[in-house]
């Protein structure tokens, strides 16, 4: 069902960027992005914690909101993702609660929290601003990253990439990938979740014959645009920086269909205190002007109905993500064990 | 850097606060660093005494070593001694470079006497040392005046990660200092792990908006981070050699500093 949904909500999004921009904005409006000028001022004692994000940009973003609502007193907590989900947690056992949100980069953490019973109910209307698909009870997506294959444009073509990923696990061409990669164990996790542990084993170890490892994921962009290798694992963002730095890069974006290897992830928020101050500071991250600012400055996938994707996104409505709840993904384990059976970890 | 030249560049870099100050100390591999390096002022007389006591100690060490030879000497002492002093923390938090030449020339010292080197060549290890003393007392006291007037940070107990990405390079900058300082105190583990740390926690979050502006240079520095720095070390490359890959990390950081500044100063607002 999320599949096909999604689909939907992309090909909407896709045919409204084609629409004039009064038309578009009046659309715009009724699906949902609501603009912060019609949203409540925030006032009041705030603390936020932050798993590490886009180089800055969400500070950019959370110091605009501070400079926008002067009566707010927000603090933040930095810190990795997972630290902070398993500091929430402690917390919670001893009986405290310092944190009123968590804002975290993958959704891992995010089914850690709600996983403990930690997370408040989200109002309907909040939850109804994203795309079908993306609304959860509990916790709400701020912006999405896909699993895309870059590859080399000078060694490939688009059809010459599988368009299954199992497959890539018997195919002849060289791989990039970076295993101990947070982004790429979550994709793992997917595969885990909807092929079985015997398939993702097998595939662990038909890949790392062909492949070589890197420490991250644009180490693995640039690695195929050198020609290092014919083609990677990693997020969209990295091709879509690298090119916009280098316009003539050898490499571009391909896509598998229906399977982890397209695997839509997300950032999320969830509020740990109740009231109204933590829901409404929500909804200045899912505003149109906090979603179209992630999209062109972090490229990032705005998960909010009408907001334009980022520049250099091929066209969303082919896009075929899997069916799956992503707080799943935080069922890493298994996932780590089978890396370290088939020894990539 | 024995020149009131050399002098001055140091002024200069305690003041603009390349001292270390802004990291973070815990558990450290010579003992826990207490609060004391947030006094340095109350501490003065102590460090002049220690620097006083650690040269008398290697020069009684490297002449033991001049008349009766190897056998005479444990070079277990030359990082015992160091190892003992308040002073020790004094320079490692406040200007990293420094510390990592004490623990080169400890080490010049020891593997000269060890290799049974000429006494001169140990002495001219000692003397190098000696000079480094000196010029280590004389930071301190500089970031002792710096840190009485408020001007230089409180060290810090806990994690505060850079929040942009100038910041965040200048927190680089700082880190791969100490990675020479724990390469030269030969903890070659400690070291890689603090390059990896650098890469993961640090470079990875800013180099996707640096590659929209200098691909070639995130290029480099994935290299530098990736290959060449943890190659270095893992070889076995001299402290120097060391240094020089990092310095050279510098130069390029340095650039990348003044392209994210020139990028923030472009980039739209939120609202």
């Amino acid at each position: 069902m999320l599949r096909r949904t999604f689909l939907q909500s992309v090909a909407a999004a896709g045919a409204l960027a084609m629409m004039p921009m009064g038309i578009r904005s009046s659309f715009a409006a009724q699906a949902g992005a609501v603009s912060v000028k019609d949203l409540p001022a925030l006032e009041g004692d705030l603390t936020l914690y932050l798993g590490r994000g886009e180089g800055g940009l969400y500070e950019k973003v959370l110091e605009a909101i501070r400079q926008r609502n002067p009566k707010l007193n927000l603090q933040i907590r930095r810190g990795a993702t997972a630290a902070l989900a398993n500091t929430i947690v402690a917390e919670s056992q001893a009986g405290v609660r310092r944190a009123d949100l968590f804002w975290a980069v993958d959704t891992g953490s995010i089914g850690m929290i709600t996983d403990a019973g930690l997370a408040q109910p989200l109002p309907d209307d909040l939850s109804e601003q994203l795309k079908p698909g993306f609304r959860y009870p509990r916790w709400s997506p701020v912006t999405g990253r896909i699993r895309t294959l870059p590859y080399n444009t000078q060694r490939l073509t688009a059809e010459q990439v599988p368009g299954d990923i199992m497959a890539l696990a018997d195919s002849d061409l060289s791989i990039g990938w970076a295993p101990a990669y947070a982004s790429f164990q979550s994709f793992l996790t997917a595969m885990r979740i909807l092929e079985g542990e015997k398939a993702t084993l097998s595939w662990l170890k038909g890949v790392s014959r062909h492949a070589k490892s890197y420490a991250g994921e644009l180490g693995v962009v640039m690695a195929v645009e050198r020609g290092e290798v014919d083609v990677g694992f990693a997020n969209h963002y990295y091709t879509l920086r690298l090119k916009a730095g280098k316009p003539d890069a050898n490499v571009d974006l391909a896509y598998t269909k229906s399977d982890a290897g397209c695997l839509v992830n997300a950032s999320g928020i969830l509020a740990l205190s109740e009231g109204d101050l933590p829901v409404n500071f929500m909804r200045y991250l899912l505003s149109a002007e906090v979603q179209a600012y992630l999209s062109s400055e972090a490229y990032e996938i705005p998960l909010v109905n009408g907001v334009k994707a980022p520049q250099g996104l091929p066209d969303l409505a082919s896009l075929t993500p899997p069916d799956l709840d992503l707080r799943k993904l935080a069922d890493l384990r298994p996932t780590l064990n089978l890396m370290r059976e088939a020894g990539v970890l | 850097m024995s020149s009131y030249t050399s002098y001055k560049s140091l002024c200069a870099a305690i003041a603009l606060g390349l001292s270390v100050s802004t990291l973070s100390f815990n558990a450290q591999a010579n003992g826990e660093i207490t609060d004391q390096v947030n006094h340095l002022k109350d501490h003065l007389g102590e460090y002049s005494e220690e620097v006083t006591w650690l040269n008398d100690k290697y020069d009684a060490l490297v002449t033991r070593y001049e008349t009766d030879g190897a056998k005479a000497v444990d070079t277990q002492k030359l990082l015992d001694y160091w190892e003992e002093v308040n002073f020790h923390s004094a320079i490692e938090t406040q200007y990293i470079p420094l510390y990592a030449t004490i623990w080169q020339n400890i080490y010049g010292i020891k593997t000269s006497i060890e290799n049974g080197d000429d006494a001169q060549q140990v002495r001219q290890h000692q003397q190098a040392l000696t000079q480094t003393f000196w010029q280590a007392l004389g930071a301190v006291k500089l970031a002792a005046h710096y840190q009485d007037k408020g001007v230089i940070d409180k060290v810090k107990t806990t994690d505060t990660a850079p929040t942009t990405g100038p910041a965040v390079i200048t927190d680089i900058e700082k880190r791969l200092d100490k990675v020479v300082a724990k390469y030269a105190e030969q903890l070659k583990e400690v070291a890689t792990t603090m390059v990896h740390d650098t890469y993961m926690e640090r470079f990875e979050g800013i180099e996707g908006a640096l590659i929209e502006q200098d691909a070639s240079l995130v290029e480099a520095l994935e290299k530098d981070f990736n290959v060449t720095l943890p190659q270095a070390i893992e070889n076995g490359k001299s402290v120097d050699e060391v240094r020089g890959i990092i310095d050279d990390m510098k130069q390029k950081l340095g650039k990348a500093q003044t392209l994210l500044e020139k990028a923030e100063q472009n980039r739209k607002d939120v609202f």
